[in-house]
């Protein structure tokens, strides 16, 4: 922000934050009555106020969450955004349920392990390895079963104990992430750094989405894709180190890679038929949150490669699963663009009451 | 509906305000506890114009600047009213059950 501004400018300056369209309906407006909060009606005083003063934080903060607020549009807001803010919802939703899901998986290799269940079979050997004690273990189990809370607070619409439990679980992984770097215990550390970011930190901030105007997930179909995705994904893995084929399975960040790229795959017949049918076909966005998934799962896996640089055929195995969700996204992104510029603004949700 | 929105609902009943009228009249009619950014009043403002319930009243010339007013609508004043009165049904049965003067009579 340049030193030459008076207050006006600078204000209008922190308004560029808000979408155009927003800008075009409300930015006079907002900007009188933000100056009719600083003036006095003296005009040496008012003066002074014009050259030296500067939009408060708070006032800054507001001007911010609103622009939050309407880029990760709900009802009401222009295609576009709400678009992205459908995505981002249902990208947001999709990570937060393979959290979830990792809490169920992590839950049952505990009751497998402490022999819990009577009924499980005998832990096999390439599972059974030693009974990790002190606090941490116990902390990050505790953490992972959280994101089952996190999940279905978030389906049910409990936005605000969603956002503030997942803020706190991200501040506990953040701390044992840190105490393992400087312990060196970190096996990989650009996979866990880049992981927190993208799926941790990032992702508390994009459940800005799940806002007041936002409309309700579809709870039957989120709440199934719990035990479906557990038995899809983390149970087969379970079964393939339980067998001690551990070799084959790819790490976490080439596991996401794969994932997304099915899940493109999947998605790619109605993305493709959409585009035969033309843009009053659908909405999109589907399209549009898988390839914000397959770009976040894209920047883990480059990023995580290197911790293999000394290791060429790991660089390979990375560069592969790289290349299958490049040419899986490829079939969406078309469907992806669409979803943005299709016509017709949402209706305004009806409120209770 | 939301406190901040029942709030400028209700600055607007007795008559069409601008912006930072607004502003202060929530302020005061909450005795001091919201205090409105004006960022956080045009999210206000936007969704309850997108809903009918409040419109633009005229615009008027002020400090070389124009002041916009805005004023209820009919369906502004029934849905403040409705709210108005399952508010103050609510606050009967609090102070029923704290056993404070106003509440509901036994029986």
């Amino acid at each position: 922000m340049s030193g030459d501004l008076d207050l006006e400018q600078r204000y209008r300056w922190v308004l560029r934050l808000l979408p155009g369209y927003y800008r075009d309906k409300w930015e006079e407006d907002m900007v009188a009555a933000f100056l009719d909060s600083w003036m006095t009606g003296d005009p040496d005083e008012d003066s002074v106020t014009m050259e030296y003063d500067r939009p408060t934080r708070q006032e800054i903060a507001s001007v911010v969450a609103l622009a939050a607020r309407l880029y990760l549009g709900g009802a009401g807001t222009p295609r576009r955004y709400f678009a992205w803010g459908q995505a981002v919802r249902l990208a947001v939703l999709a990570v937060v349920l393979v959290h979830a899901t990792q809490g169920l998986a992590g839950l049952t290799l505990l009751t497998w392990r402490r022999h819990l269940a009577g009924w499980f079979p005998a832990l096999p050997a390439s599972l059974a390895g030693p009974v990790p004690g002190g606090a941490w273990p116990a902390v990050m189990n505790a953490v992972d079963c959280v994101w089952i809370v996190i999940f279905v607070a978030l389906v049910l619409g409990h936005h605000q104990t969603a956002r503030v439990v997942a803020a706190l679980a991200v501040g506990v992984d953040l701390v044992f992430l840190l105490q393992a770097q400087f312990a060196g215990l970190l096996l990989r550390p650009l996979g866990a750094w880049s992981s927190w970011f993208l799926f941790d930190f990032a992702l508390v901030l994009a459940m800005a989405a799940f806002h007041r105007d936002a409309p309700p997930a579809a709870r039957r179909p989120w709440l199934l894709a719990l035990p479906g995705y557990f038995l899809l994904v983390p149970v087969p893995v379970l079964v393939i180190q339980a067998t001690g084929n551990q070799a084959w399975l790819p790490d976490s960040a080439g596991l996401g890679c794969l994932v997304v790229a099915v899940a493109c795959l999947a998605h790619a017949p109605r993305a493709l038929s959409r585009s035969r049918s033309g843009p009053a076909a659908g909405s999109g966005v589907w399209s549009l949150a898988l390839t914000l998934l397959a770009a976040a799962a894209g920047v883990w896996r480059i990023v995580s490669l290197g911790s293999y640089v000394h290791d060429p055929h790991l660089i390979h195995v990375g560069l592969a699963e790289l290349l299958i969700l490049l040419a899986a996204v490829a079939l969406v992104v078309p469907d992806a663009a669409r979803a943005q510029t299709a016509a017709p603004a949402p209706p305004l949700y009806p409120r209770p009451g | 509906m939301t406190g901040q929105a029942f709030f400028v609902l209700t600055a607007l009943a007795d008559g069409p305000r601008h912006g930072y009228g607004i502003v202060g009249e929530v302020a005061e009619l909450s005795q001091g506890r919201v205090k409105l950014k004006i960022g956080g009043l045009y999210g206000v403002l936007d969704r309850l114009t997108a809903e009918g319930l409040i419109e633009p009243d005229r615009e008027e010339a002020h400090g070389g600047r124009l002041r916009r007013y805005y004023r209820l609508t009919r369906d502004g004043r029934r849905a403040l009213a409705e709210e108005a009165e399952l508010r103050a049904a609510t606050a009967r049965v609090v102070r029923t059950r704290l056993g404070l003067a106003g509440g509901e009579a036994a029986g």
